[in-house]
């Protein structure tokens, strides 16, 4: 080891200011810094954005090869890889947290900046961030493999609307998966929940409750922005169908309040 | 200057810092020691907002952790060596810290340099020794050029020459004024470069004095050597002198060698061999914080 001068030439007020609420808002910028910085320097997050590709044109073409109906189109068929994606960008999301706690880079970041919410913020919109990258890669993809796989490009009419609820659809499963990685802080346990939330129990749970209740589980909503499915669904569950953007509010609603109760949490919880 | 005033954490029915009232000089290094369990983790943890207080308080330079703008530019921490991604490189991790402080990205090639990792720098953290996660950690503590400097076990996994390295490291970081606070299972280590010690057992306060001071409060050891050890044992009884037999061989602590000399001397006891040993800071210690070990070895 070197015994190097130390360089910075901070003076005394400049190391035991005060910080002011205005401060702490501006110093969401660092905190963005820093979440890029981690993120993109991860091999994690690379093999993520393949596979999200791998999958979004897997599915797509797959389904565009073996579809039996001439109708069929990319602009249709892109969206069919998407509930992957998303369970993809939930993954993501929590992995943003549990990481942390779980390498105790959780300590070091929240004595870097005692404002927690800050790390909040920055957290927040790095997943959704990075909900939107994986969105446009996925869609990108599925679109690029059910052309290759032999049907017709179709029509751009809805293409720009069903694209943008789509990415909608995205960003909020990365921020759901997020918030459930802040409460649970365990990356096995979050991952295994959120999994078996979405794939089995509200299926299960969803045949026992009321048709209109049945739309404002979390993932049946979030699902119903995508432009694919209620045509397979009796009449009467399409007779409480809501509103698309009261969907999307629905969704949004999850993960908001998954995102605030881990806030509260990681107010009130020793950090790692 | 750090100020702990009446802090206290609790954890259910169990105490773990109980009302720790110190403060840590500037320009000096100070020594916090306790046996395992003592509550040093916690109290470290408390010192700048990790673990909530249930009572009392911690200032630096007059102002709480919490409040501070820039901490790292004021608080270097190390409390866990392991604490980074073991997918990040050395240099990435440094550089994500430094950004979310604010301080410029050269500093990252500065420390890497002052904790000897230039040649690592893009291998990732998962292969790195204990001794390597601890040259990071300090790397990390010192990113924003501190005044004070809290480190928990610096030297666990450090090899003789960084041990050495961060002896002379926090000794001349104190000397150019900063104030290094540093926790120690390694008393001998400590007692070479630590001026101050702040002594903890069961989370209480047992004493937060010089070294000089806490090393002097056990008096020197006195051995005799006599074939007549149940006599001298008994000239020596008394409620400040305490002996112990190993044959013909006494350990006298409270007294001194003229002492036990004269006292032989006049009960006609003859004496072999006696000689003083120096009090030792390790010895001190155990005598202090005994009674309050939570685990104790067979």
């Amino acid at each position: 080891m070197n015994t190097t001068a130390p360089t910075i030439p901070w003076t005394t007020p400049q190391r035991s200011a005060v910080r002011t609420t205005s401060e702490d808002v501006r110093s969401v910028r660092a905190a963005l810094a820093s979440e890029w910085i981690k993120l993109s320097s991860l091999r994690a997050t690379k093999v993520i954005l393949t596979l999200t590709a791998l999958v979004g044109a897997i599915v797509a073409g797959g389904l565009a090869a073996t579809a039996d109906d001439p109708t069929l189109t990319a602009s249709e068929l892109f969206i069919y890889p998407l509930p992957l994606v998303a369970m993809l960008a939930s993954v993501t999301g929590i992995l943003m947290f549990t990481a942390e706690a779980q390498h105790g880079t959780l300590a070091v970041i929240l004595s870097s900046r005692p404002a927690r919410w800050v790390i909040v913020t920055a957290k927040t919109i790095t997943a959704a961030t990075v909900g939107l990258a994986l969105g446009i890669t996925g869609m990108v993809a599925g679109f690029a493999g059910a052309s290759i796989g032999g049907v017709e490009l179709g029509s751009g009419s809805h293409l720009a609307s069903r694209g943008l609820w789509a990415l909608l659809y995205i960003v909020l499963a990365a921020l759901v998966g997020l918030g459930v990685g802040m409460i649970v802080r365990h990356t096995a346990a979050a991952i295994t929940g959120l999994l078996m939330w979405s794939l089995v129990i509200e299926s299960l749970l969803a045949p026992m409750l009321p048709e209109g209740v049945r739309h404002t589980l979390p993932f049946s909503a979030g699902y119903r922005l995508l432009d694919a499915g209620p045509n397979f669904e009796p009449p009467v569950l399409i007779a409480h169908q809501l509103a698309r953007p009261q969907y999307a509010l629905v969704f949004a609603g999850y993960a908001l309040a998954s995102i605030v109760a881990g806030t509260v949490l990681l107010y009130r919880r020793d950090s790692n | 200057m750090i100020t702990l005033t009446g802090l206290t954490k609790r954890y259910g029915g169990r105490t773990a810092v109980d009302d720790l009232t110190f403060s840590v000089a500037d320009g000096r290094v100070t020594g916090f020691v306790g046996p395992n369990g003592a509550g040093k983790s916690t109290t470290m943890r408390m010192m700048i907002g990790l673990t909530r207080p249930d009572l009392g308080e911690v200032r630096f330079d007059g102002v709480s952790y919490a409040d501070l703008r820039h901490p790292a530019r004021l608080v270097g921490s190390v409390l866990d060596p392991r604490s980074m991604h073991p997918g990040h490189t050395a240099r990435n991790h440094l550089r994500a810290m430094a950004a979310l402080s604010d301080i410029p990205v050269d500093r990252v090639d500065t420390v890497l340099a002052e904790v000897g990792l230039e040649a690592v720098e893009n291998q990732r953290t998962g292969g790195f020794s204990l001794g390597m996660r601890q040259r990071l950690a300090l790397a990390g503590a010192l990113l924003g050029d501190p005044r004070i400097l809290l480190l928990d076990e610096p030297s666990n996994g450090l090899d003789p020459d960084g041990i050495r390295w961060l002896r002379n490291y926090l000794t001349g970081f104190a000397d150019d004024g900063g104030s290094v606070f540093v926790s120690s299972h390694l008393i001998g280590e400590l007692a070479m470069f630590a001026d101050d010690l702040v002594v903890v057992g069961r989370g209480r306060l047992l004493a937060a004095e010089t070294v000089d001071a806490i090393t002097a409060r056990r008096g020197a050891t006195v051995v005799a050597e006599t074939p007549q050890p149940a006599e001298l044992a008994r000239a020596l009884a008394g409620p400040s002198t305490s002996v112990e037999s190993h044959g013909d061989r006494l350990v006298i602590l409270g007294s001194s060698k003229a002492a036990v000399s004269q006292l032989a001397f006049e009960h006609g006891i003859r004496l072999v061999e006696l000689s003083e040993v120096a009090p030792s800071l390790e010895d001190t210690l155990l005598d202090l914080t005994g009674a309050s070990a939570e685990f104790v070895s067979a």
